[in-house]
């Protein structure tokens, strides 16, 4: 999953930077909310994780912003107060959850999971369709109980297709889920992707779910829950 | 002395406008009393001054009318004033030599006896008020004329008038007097009363702004005062600016004493769990972590205390549906999954005499454990009775076991000192109950879990 993490302190940024990519996610990391603003105009984020003690302009402003401009992605926030006046009006301001620091990143990550779970409609951490299984906390993927073998690129595409499922996914979408930076994207690489989670699924039993939508991207045919 | 006479005496103490209406009509009944004599006497002199006007009037009539013949005295048999004639008239005419030897009278004083005798001293005229035997009064003008400006002709002309028509017309004034006097007083009563009210409207407006501020309605007074006042309001004014930018930069502060505190110690946690990934690492990540999560507390438990102390000036009641309305909303937000359901038993005005963010904390907390703890039902009670709010939250789930209730209640427990995992939540909560000599209660509840009863 693509996310944003807005928080000024610049090691504890790194550590969120690098424990969050280690968990298979691509990380956005900025340390203020100018430059977060910027980036959820140029990039499609699926969460973000705003500090409310902010420099300039707070973390309640930016959540104000960021729903304004009918940025519908789960925010959670990170509070250093821990108390009631900051987490109710921070939930009013549009985040889904809080955090207390400091946390131990296993609660934030379940936390965050379950936001992610619940904004693409699933209350359960496996999506199932059809034969297909796949596991959001082992990231793993079983069809018809025998595990497949996918690398984390494969693995992060087929999550987010699932997620997104009978949606049209553009291309560029995939890349961001795939690199951080700009500079690294080649629209070949989704295609090659693609084309080797396609024959890992099918391998066998001639299951195909994923349909090319030529011009837009591309499609997952199956229904999930 | 009755408790109503007292509350009477208290409110007429205590109101300035009851005061100052009470002062002034005790001034103007004196002031009209003293009025009193002065308007009387004014009229007696103005009374006697034109019945010896009269009298002298009629006097010389009779001076005009008569005739000397070699010193003795004729008066015609018609006089130009008839009133003199007619029988038992009020007017009487005497004339009296200089022996004072009655000489003439008028018709009508031909039967009266009038305990009068003039002494001819060639004075002046003068006017007397004489009693007969009867007690009749009579107005006396007595005048000394000498008609032929010799001694031989010189008498003293007397008219007499009765003091009843006088006396009459005093009463008759005097009743008036009482009368515009009375209305004088109650119009003059009624526009002091009017003034006041009038004058003393500024002062209940700035009473209203008071309990407005007092409230937390308004947040300062305004400007729409008299001159008198607005050096008072202003001063009140600055006052309550500089307490509320006081309480915001406090806020502030504390704001960012828990952000520069807090942070460092999340970045030691991810740095500790960085640390714990080897083995051999572990037991000393378990110390740095204990350690670093006391911090926290104690940071987050302190930081708390400081910021809920009480307002000097705002007397604050707080709607306990808007508190708990917010509350709910962010819980139901943050446990989504659980569903819910919340049963509100209090009535939906009801005010809840505390701060609102030592209500937000006190109900946060407990709520929060509520929702945590629950498997989906939670309830909460309010009522205030006596002077005394007691507020219950109760949930459907495992309860709090007997030993722990004692621990969780105890005052003057140490945070360090908890059980684990209670978290500063009823710290807090317990203290916020003390500084409003509350109390908590742990309990069984109806739902099957916990009860917590707060009671201040």
């Amino acid at each position: 999953m693509k996310l944003l993490v807005v928080e000024d302190e610049a090691l504890l940024r790194h550590h969120l930077y690098t424990r969050l990519g280690e968990q298979g996610h691509v990380v956005d990391a900025v340390a203020n909310a100018e430059e977060a603003l910027y980036r959820v105009e140029e990039y499609h984020h699926d969460l973000a994780i705003v500090d409310l003690g902010l420099p300039d302009i707070s973390g309640l402003d930016l959540i104000r912003h960021l729903r304004s401009r009918d940025k519908t992605f789960p925010i959670l926030i990170l509070t250093a107060r821990g108390n009631w006046q900051d987490k109710v009006e921070g939930l009013a301001a549009g985040a889904d959850d809080y955090v207390v620091k400091p946390f131990q990143f296993e609660e934030l990550e379940a936390r965050l999971n379950a936001l992610l779970r619940r904004s693409s409609g699933f209350i359960q951490s496996t999506i199932e369709a059809g034969p297909l299984l796949l596991d959001m906390n082992r990231k793993q993927a079983q069809i018809n109980g025998s595990g497949i073998s996918l690398t984390a690129y494969e693995y992060r595409i087929l999550e987010y297709l699932m997620r997104h499922h009978q949606q049209v996914v553009p291309k560029e979408r995939l890349i961001e889920q795939l690199y951080p930076d700009d500079e690294e994207r080649d629209p070949n690489v989704i295609e090659v992707l693609v084309g080797r989670l396609r024959r890992k699924l099918e391998d066998g039993n001639g299951f195909k779910p994923i349909e090319t939508v030529r011009g837009q991207g591309y499609l997952f045919t199956e229904r999930c829950r | 002395m009755s408790s109503g006479v007292r509350r009477i005496q208290k409110r007429w103490s205590s109101s300035l406008r009851l005061r100052l209406m009470f002062g002034s009509a005790v001034l103007a009944v004196l002031f009209m009393l003293a009025l009193l004599p002065a308007l009387r006497s004014a009229f007696l002199i103005a009374l006697e001054q034109s019945m010896e006007n009269r009298l002298a009037a009629d006097a010389s009539t009779l001076i005009s009318a008569a005739r000397t013949d070699d010193g003795k005295l004729s008066m015609p048999n018609k006089l130009p004033d008839e009133e003199f004639d007619i029988p038992n008239a009020q007017l009487l005419g005497f004339i009296y030599d200089r022996q004072a030897n009655l000489v003439w009278r008028s018709r009508a004083a031909q039967d009266i006896a009038v305990p009068y005798l003039p002494q001819y001293d060639g004075g002046a005229n003068r006017l007397l008020r004489i009693e007969d035997r009867r007690g009749v009064e009579f107005y006396v003008y007595d005048v000394e004329v000498d008609l032929l400006r010799g001694e031989s002709a010189a008498f003293s002309i007397v008219t007499m008038q009765p003091a009843s028509d006088t006396q009459a017309l005093y009463r008759g004034f005097m009743q008036q007097l009482y009368l515009w006097l009375g209305a004088a007083l109650l119009l003059l009563l009624g526009l002091l009363w009017f003034g006041l009210t009038w004058g003393f409207r500024s002062l209940r407006r700035l009473r209203k702004e008071l309990d407005d501020v007092e409230s937390g309605s308004r947040e300062r007074l305004s400007d729409e005062h008299p001159s008198e006042l607005l050096r008072l309001t202003g001063s009140l004014n600055r006052l309550l600016d500089s307490e509320r930018q006081q309480r915001e930069r406090y806020r502030h502060s504390l704001d960012d004493l828990a952000h520069s505190l807090k942070t460092p110690l999340a970045v030691l946690q991810g740095a500790s769990e960085v640390i714990a990934a080897k083995p051999e690492n572990r037991e000393q990540t378990r110390i740095l972590q204990r350690q670093i999560e006391r911090m926290s507390q104690q940071i987050g438990y302190q930081l708390q205390r400081a910021s809920l102390r009480k307002s000097g000036l705002v007397r604050h009641r707080v709607p306990l549906a808007q508190v708990v309305g917010s509350l709910c909303e962010a819980l139901d937000k943050v446990y989504r999954d659980k569903q819910v359901t919340v049963q509100r038993e209090f009535d939906p005005c009801l005010e809840i005499p505390m701060e609102r963010a030592a209500l937000l904390e006190l109900m946060g907390n407990l709520l929060e454990n509520a929702y945590r703890l629950c498997l989906g039902q939670v309830r909460i009670r309010a009522d205030i009775a006596h002077d005394v709010c007691e507020l219950v939250i109760e949930d459907d789930g495992p309860g709090v076991p007997v030993d722990q209730r004692e621990r969780i209640l105890r005052r003057g427990e140490r945070l360090d000192t908890q059980h684990p995992g209670q978290g500063i939540g009823t710290a807090v909560v317990k203290d916020i109950l003390e500084s409003y000599d509350g109390e908590l209660f742990v309990e069984d509840s109806e739902l099957g879990g916990a009860a917590f009863r707060v009671r201040f």
